[in-house]
C-alpha cells in the first residue's frame, strides 16, 4: 500500500486540474470495478455490486484534487506572481519547490521585507522558474502548480504533499481491493474540487442519489508541541467524525461506525473538528438530504507541503471501511 | 391570549440541539397530531405535518417552515475532569460563563450497556437524567495575559460537572451534547425569557396558526414543517423544500428586537407584531400580499429589510429544486443566542393569526395573480 500512496501523492493535480491523478486512479480501479465513469465535473465514479434486498445505495467519497497555486502575473524578468487554489498557508511557502502540470519546476521566493514584524502576505511571494524574461518563461497566466516534495517514510509515519486527500483515495482503492462481498450498491467516488468548496461531491452525489454518504478525508490532530487543543492523535486509530465546522454527522452513522469499530476491535477516536469540512457536507445537502458521515485519517501539518499520517491508522482505516460496507445495516 | 404558553415553556425546556432534534420533535408532534392530517419526518429529521386543503387535486401547497433545533455546546475533550467545549450553532460566548447546562453523557459508564455505549442521541439519552453542570472560566490571574480583560474566549472555558476526573472519563465522550439548562421565566408585560426561544417561539406561532385553521377552511394544502439543523446551515429546510416541493414557502424565524444598545435601523420593536421582510430572499408579490392583508386586518407589523442573506431557512428554500417563491416573517426577540432570549407572547399570537388568515385567503388562482413586476 505504501507504493500506492507514493504514486498517488507524487502526482500533481490541483483542484480543477485533476486529469493526471484521475488517470493514475483509473488504472488502479478499472480491474476491480463493475462500472467506471467520469461525470461533468471530472469526478471518477466507480460502481461495485448491486443492491441486494437488505442493501443500500452507498456513496464513498475521497477527493483526488490537492491545494495548489495559479499563475496570476509574469513580470518582465520572468518572475511569476501567483494566487492560491484552496487553503494554502503562507508559513510554509518560502524556498519551497513547486511543479506545474506541464512539468516546469520552480521555487518560491519572497520580497525583501521578510524581516518586518508582520509575516509576508501572499502577494509578496513569487515563483522563480529560472526564466530571465516574460518571453522565455515556460508557463503562462492561468497555469497551475502544486508543491513538489518526495514521499518519505519516517518509521511508522508517512510524509508527503497532498496526503490531503490522496490518503483517502488510497484507503478507497485498498478497500475496493479487499472487499469480498457486500449487499450494497457501492459507489467509490474520487471527487474533484473539494479544496475550493466541496463541488465535485455535490454533483456526483446528485447523480448517484445515495441513501448513505461517507467521506474519507484527513482530520487535524492536537498532538504536536503547543498545538491547538484537539482530542485526536496520530497512531490511535482512524477518527469517526461527530462534527466539524461545516456539518454535523448523522447520529446514526456515527453510532454505526463506532459500534462496527468496537465489534471488529479496531481502535478509533471520536472527532470534533474546529476548522474545516469535507465532501460529506455536500453529500448531506443533496436533494432531500442524505445520511452522511466521515471516516477521518488523522494527519499532522495539513495544507503544508509535508503532511504526516500514521501507517497503522491508514491500515485500520481500510479495515474499518471494509467492515462497514461488507455487512447489511439498519439505520 | 396566553394559552400557547404552557406548550412553549415545555418546548424550550427540551434539548433538541441541531442534528439531534428528537426531544423537541416529539413534543411538537404530540401537539400537532390532532391539528394535521398526516405527520412524517424528513430524511434529516425535519417534522412535516400536512393539512389537506379543500381545493381539487392537484392542489397548490404552502410550506410554513419554523426551525425547531436549538443552539448549544458539544464536548471536544476532557482535561483533568473538566469538559472542553465547542459551539453547536452561533452561541454568544460572551455571556456563556455561569450558564447552567445539561451534559448528555453517552460513555459506557453512563449507559451501563457495556463498551459500545449504544446511546448517542440526546433524544435517547434524555431517558437517563443528564449530568448537570455549569460553564466556568478560570480566575483572571490564571488566564494568559491577553485573555484577562473582557469576555473570555471559548478555548479557556470549561464545564464543571462536580465529578471526580475518573468518573468524568467513564461517563463523558468526545461529541457528547450539552444543552442550556436555564429554566424559562415569565416576566412582566406578557413576556417570556429562556433559551431556545430562537426559534421555538415561531414553532409556537405556527401552532397557533394550525389551531386557527381548525375552524377556517382553506383551499391550499398546508405543510407545517419544524425544520432541523437551521443553526448549522438551514440543512433540514433545504431537504424538506426539495422533497415537498411546495408552491410557495413562508419561513418564520426570530429577528433582533429593539433593546439596550440596538440601532434604530437594524432592529424591530418588541410587542408590536411580527416583521414582514423584504429583500432579495423574498418574492415581492408575497411580501405585498402579506402586507396588504395585515393592513386590512389591522394586525400590527413592522417592515424589515435584509439586503442579502436573511439568516433564516428562507435562504435555502428559495433556491431548492427549481426555486420556490419565499417570504420571511420575523418574530422580534432580544438577546439572541444566549440562555436568556426574550419574546413578547402577543407577537406569537399575532404571527399565528396572520399566517392563518393568509392561508385561508389563498385561492386556487393565487399563483396566476402574483407577478414579479407591476
Amino acid at each position: 500500500m505504501k507504493q500506492l500512496i507514493q504514486k498517488l501523492t507524487e502526482t500533481f493535480s490541483p483542484s480543477g486540474f485533476e486529469s493526471a491523478i484521475r488517470e493514475v486512479i483509473k488504472q488502479e480501479v478499472q480491474p476491480l470495478a463493475d462500472e467506471v465513469r467520469v461525470d461533468a465535473l471530472g469526478n471518477l465514479i466507480v460502481r461495485k455490486g448491486a443492491k441486494a434486498k437488505n442493501g443500500k445505495r452507498i456513496m464513498l467519497a475521497a477527493h483526488m484534487d490537492e491545494i495548489g497555486l495559479m499563475v496570476s502575473h509574469i513580470d518582465e524578468n520572468g518572475f511569476i506572481r501567483f494566487s492560491n487554489i484552496g487553503g494554502i498557508r503562507t508559513g510554509g511557502l518560502l524556498s519551497g519547490r513547486v511543479q506545474f502540470t506541464n512539468g516546469t519546476q520552480g521555487l518560491i521566493g519572497v520580497e525583501r521585507d521578510l524581516f518586518a514584524a508582520k509575516s509576508p502576505t501572499f502577494s509578496q511571494y513569487y515563483i522563480d522558474v529560472g526564466a530571465t524574461s516574460a518571453k522565455n518563461c515556460p508557463v503562462k497566466i492561468g497555469d497551475v502548480a502544486a508543491f513538489k516534495r518526495p514521499f518519505l517514510e519516517l518509521g511508522q509515519r508517512l510524509v508527503a504533499k497532498s496526503m490531503d486527500d490522496r490518503i483517502g483515495c488510497a484507503v478507497l482503492i485498498e478497500a475496493l481491493r479487499a472487499l469480498k462481498t457486500s449487499p450494497h450498491e457501492l459507489y467509490f467516488v474520487f471527487t474533484t474540487q473539494e479544496e475550493v468548496g466541496p463541488r465535485g461531491a455535490a454533483t456526483s452525489a446528485f447523480g448517484i442519489d445515495p441513501e448513505i454518504g461517507l467521506a474519507v478525508d484527513v482530520t487535524l490532530t492536537g498532538d504536536t508541541p503547543k498545538s491547538k487543543y484537539m482530542a485526536i492523535s496520530l497512531g490511535k486509530g482512524p477518527a469517526v467524525k461527530v462534527k466539524d465546522t461545516g456539518m454535523l454527522s448523522d447520529q446514526h452513522i456515527v453510532e454505526w461506525m463506532c459500534s462496527t469499530a468496537e465489534k471488529k476491535r479496531i481502535p478509533y477516536q471520536r472527532e470534533v473538528l474546529d476548522g474545516g469540512s469535507t465532501d460529506a457536507m455536500a453529500i448531506q445537502m443533496t436533494r432531500s438530504g442524505v445520511l452522511a458521515g466521515c471516516l477521518s485519517v488523522p494527519c499532522r501539518y495539513v495544507h503544508t507541503p509535508s503532511e504526516m499520517v500514521d501507517y497503522e491508522d491508514v491500515q485500520n482505516s481500510v479495515k474499518l471501511l471494509v467492515a462497514l460496507i461488507s455487512a447489511p445495516l439498519n439505520l | 391570549m396566553t394559552e400557547i404558553l404552557p406548550f412553549l415553556k415545555d418546548l424550550i425546556s427540551a434539548p433538541g440541539l441541531s442534528g439531534y432534534e428528537d426531544p423537541a420533535a416529539n413534543i411538537i408532534a404530540d401537539k400537532w397530531r390532532p391539528l394535521v392530517h398526516e405527520i412524517s419526518r424528513g430524511t434529516l429529521g425535519s417534522l412535516q405535518g400536512l393539512r389537506r386543503g379543500t381545493g381539487k387535486e392537484p392542489r397548490p401547497s404552502v410550506m410554513i417552515a419554523t426551525h425547531m433545533d436549538a443552539i448549544g455546546l458539544m464536548v471536544t475533550g476532557i482535561t483533568d475532569g473538566f469538559l472542553r467545549i465547542t459551539r453547536v450553532g452561533g452561541v454568544d460566548v460572551r455571556v456563556l460563563p455561569g450558564t447552567p447546562v445539561n451534559v448528555f453523557a453517552t460513555g459506557a459508564g453512563a449507559s451501563g450497556t457495556g463498551a459500545t455505549g449504544a446511546v448517542t442521541s440526546a433524544g435517547e439519552a434524555n431517558v437517563r437524567p443528564p449530568l448537570p453542570g455549569v460553564v466556568a472560566q478560570p480566575s483572571a490571574q490564571l488566564l494568559p495575559d491577553e485573555a484577562r480583560d473582557g469576555p473570555v474566549a471559548l478555548e479557556h472555558l470549561f464545564i464543571d460537572t462536580g465529578l471526580l476526573p475518573q468518573k468524568v472519563s467513564e461517563l463523558v465522550r468526545v461529541g457528547d451534547l450539552v444543552s442550556f439548562a436555564q429554566p424559562p421565566a415569565e416576566l412582566s408585560g406578557e413576556t417570556l425569557t429562556g433559551h431556545s426561544l430562537d426559534n421555538r417561539a415561531s414553532v409556537a406561532a405556527l401552532t397557533v396558526c394550525l389551531e386557527e385553521l381548525q375552524t377556517r377552511p382553506h383551499v391550499w394544502d398546508v405543510w407545517a414543517v419544524a425544520t432541523s439543523q437551521e443553526e448549522v446551515g438551514a440543512i433540514g429546510a433545504a431537504g424538506s423544500a426539495y422533497k415537498l416541493r411546495p408552491t410557495i414557502a413562508i419561513v418564520v424565524d426570530v429577528t433582533f428586537a429593539k433593546g439596550p444598545g440596538a440601532s434604530d435601523w437594524s432592529t424591530s420593536p418588541l410587542g408590536k407584531g411580527p416583521t414582514i421582510v423584504i429583500g432579495p430572499n423574498i418574492h415581492p408579490a408575497l411580501h405585498k400580499s402579506m402586507k396588504e392583508l395585515a393592513d386590512k386586518l389591522e394586525i400590527p407589523y413592522t417592515l424589515e429589510y435584509t439586503p442579502s442573506h436573511s439568516g433564516t431557512d428562507g435562504w435555502a428554500t428559495q433556491v431548492a429544486a427549481e426555486g420556490i417563491p419565499t417570504l420571511v416573517i420575523g418574530l422580534p426577540l432580544r438577546y439572541m443566542h444566549t440562555a436568556v432570549e426574550l419574546v413578547a407572547l402577543k407577537d406569537i399570537q399575532r404571527t399565528g393569526r396572520l399566517l392563518a388568515e393568509f392561508i385561508a385567503r389563498l385561492g386556487p388562482d393565487y399563483m396566476d395573480k402574483i407577478v414579479w413586476d407591476k
